[in-house]
């Protein structure tokens, strides 16, 4: 028996799941990027047309009573991040579907189908933050030392991405329906969080009910950075023990259903 | 005796006959100790084996025998329902070897991907770059995008990519049926160069010339079964006597 020619020294798994991590991400971007010519530009596109309608639906035609001033601003501050969650879930849908030819090849550690959608909308998420800064510039909205409240956000934003996307990818190669249900929850879920209008203005009944979802502690924390009333701890707590609850039982329900999943794609 | 490279013990899958019968949620979060329904069969059940490094098996069996489903356990792409299986060192598995290739990259960026993803490093696939574009005859085509290739170019570069990612352990599920004449004993070379090398080979065909040629010992399996583990001539001996040809 000889020697194996070349030893190449085992890298440890954490080490490779980050590397297979960071080369399909690129990937996912790349390929997003070289495929239309304006690239960079849709993933800024889509949220600034949004923002626009709802300013002109709220501040032209109605007259408005809910949000902030500039509320460009307030609706921006909440929209991008939206954007971000509403792109990872809705691509989890399709996670082991579009990749099944690779995943049927390869052995890396399968949560990276998940992590990397989740990972890819966030890098275009943090790219399309200069964004809400020119209009703060222009709009003039003051930023305050609550805007470390958005690294906390970011934080919790990617948990609860991951987790939803983890219980939603592996149902779905079960449960086709499910991938509609999931556009149909996703726009309930949009007009659920405020988004368009602001924690501060759900009446006070519903605010220990609406604190149950994780979007609406989130979405204060990002917008704390212009307009610190927004920002509510007891929601955040809530909000942050939900989090980990759907993170726990995505994990669950992924590894629970690994062996099915692997031989269904 | 070095301490087996593969080692598979009591494995056993199970897959649904019918692809549409009902599922319930109780179904998908059972424990994988649950008895098999109905319309469920096994693929593989009892299948125990240990390879050593530098072995060269050669697996036999008709069609729809589980020799497939062995290949991606050990390739560790799908999971047993019972028993276990350990690989020990990497696995640069030839099965749907044009399977992480993007077809709206180009060929350049194409191998630092797939490479990448078997877990080379950039300085790894560097080095072996040019090599890996000599062998698959592709070097034109470098910055055009996959999807524009040809099929026959489409496995040659996946081919030239995972067999130059220096694992220990190659599998080898009759891709190469695909290609020219000459582009395939170029293959055939490479692997017998990988062989000499200390590498362990786990080989599927139907071809009992590449069977001969390669491998040394043999497993034959049929109706789910490992029947027999022996010398590859004893096997194809047997298969032939049960399946005579």
């Amino acid at each position: 028996m000889s020697a194996i020619d070349v030893v190449r020294p085992q890298r440890s798994a954490i080490e490779r799941y980050r590397r297979s991590l960071w080369l399909l991400t690129v990937r996912d971007l790349r390929v997003r990027y070289s495929t239309s010519a304006l690239g960079y530009f849709w993933s800024i596109l889509d949220p600034l047309v949004m923002a626009g309608i709802y300013w002109f639906v709220f501040t032209q035609v109605f007259h408005r009573s809910v949000g902030n001033e500039p509320y460009i601003v307030f609706l921006l501050s909440a929209l991008l991040p939206w954007m971000w969650f509403n792109g990872a879930v809705s691509d989890s849908t399709r996670a082991y579907i579009r990749e099944a030819k690779l995943i049927r090849s390869t052995k890396i550690p399968r949560t990276i189908w998940v992590v990397r959608l989740v990972l890819s909308k966030g890098i275009e998420f943090i790219a399309s933050i200069p964004v809400l800064a020119l209009f703060a510039i222009v709009t003039g909205a003051a930023l305050n030392w609550e805007a470390v409240y958005f690294l906390l956000a970011i934080v919790m934003q990617a948990l609860l991405t991951v987790g939803v996307g983890l219980i939603v990818a592996p149902l779905v190669i079960f449960f086709r329906d499910l991938e509609r249900a999931t556009k149909l929850a996703l726009r309930f879920l949009f007009y659920a969080s405020p988004i368009i209008y602001g924690v501060t203005d759900l009446p006070k009944s519903l605010h220990v009910l609406a604190s149950f979802n994780p979007l609406v502690g989130i979405l204060s924390m990002y917008r704390a950075a212009f307009f610190p009333d927004q920002l509510d701890l007891l929601t955040i707590a809530i909000g942050g023990g939900v989090t980990l609850v759907i993170l726990a039982v995505g994990i669950l329900i992924f590894t629970r259903t690994e062996r099915a999943v692997l031989k269904e794609i | 005796m070095a301490d087996p490279v593969i080692r598979v013990q009591g494995a056993g899958i199970r897959f649904k006959r019918n692809r549409r019968s009902r599922r319930s949620f109780k179904d998908l979060f059972a424990g994988r100790k649950r008895r098999a329904r109905a319309n469920e069969f096994w693929a593989l059940r009892d299948v125990s084996f240990d390879v050593r490094q530098g072995e060269a098996i050669g697996v036999v069996g008709r069609n729809g025998q589980g020799k497939s489903t062995l290949l991606k356990l050990v390739a560790e792409v799908i999971l047993p329902d019972e028993g276990s299986v350990s690989v020990h060192g990497g696995v640069a598995p030839l099965i749907e070897i044009t399977g992480g290739f993007v077809d709206d990259l180009t060929v350049r960026e194409n191998v630092f991907l797939t490479a990448g993803l078997h877990g080379m490093t950039k300085a790894e696939i560097t080095a072996r770059f040019d090599e890996i574009i000599e062998f698959a005859e592709i070097g034109d085509f470098l910055d055009t995008p996959y999807k524009h290739l040809s099929s026959g170019m489409k496995v040659r570069i996946a081919f030239a990519v995972i067999s130059r990612l220096e694992e220990p352990i190659i599998l080898v599920d009759e891709v190469l049926a695909v290609g020219d004449k000459g582009f395939r004993e170029k293959c055939y070379q490479r692997i017998e160069e990988l062989l000499a090398g200390g590498r362990t080979l786990f080989f599927v065909s139907h071809n009992e010339k590449d069977l001969r040629r390669f491998c040394t010992r043999g497993l034959y399996l049929d109706k789910g079964a490992l029947v027999l583990d022996s010398s590859i001539d004893d096997v194809l001996e047997r298969y032939n006597t049960d399946y005579g040809i």
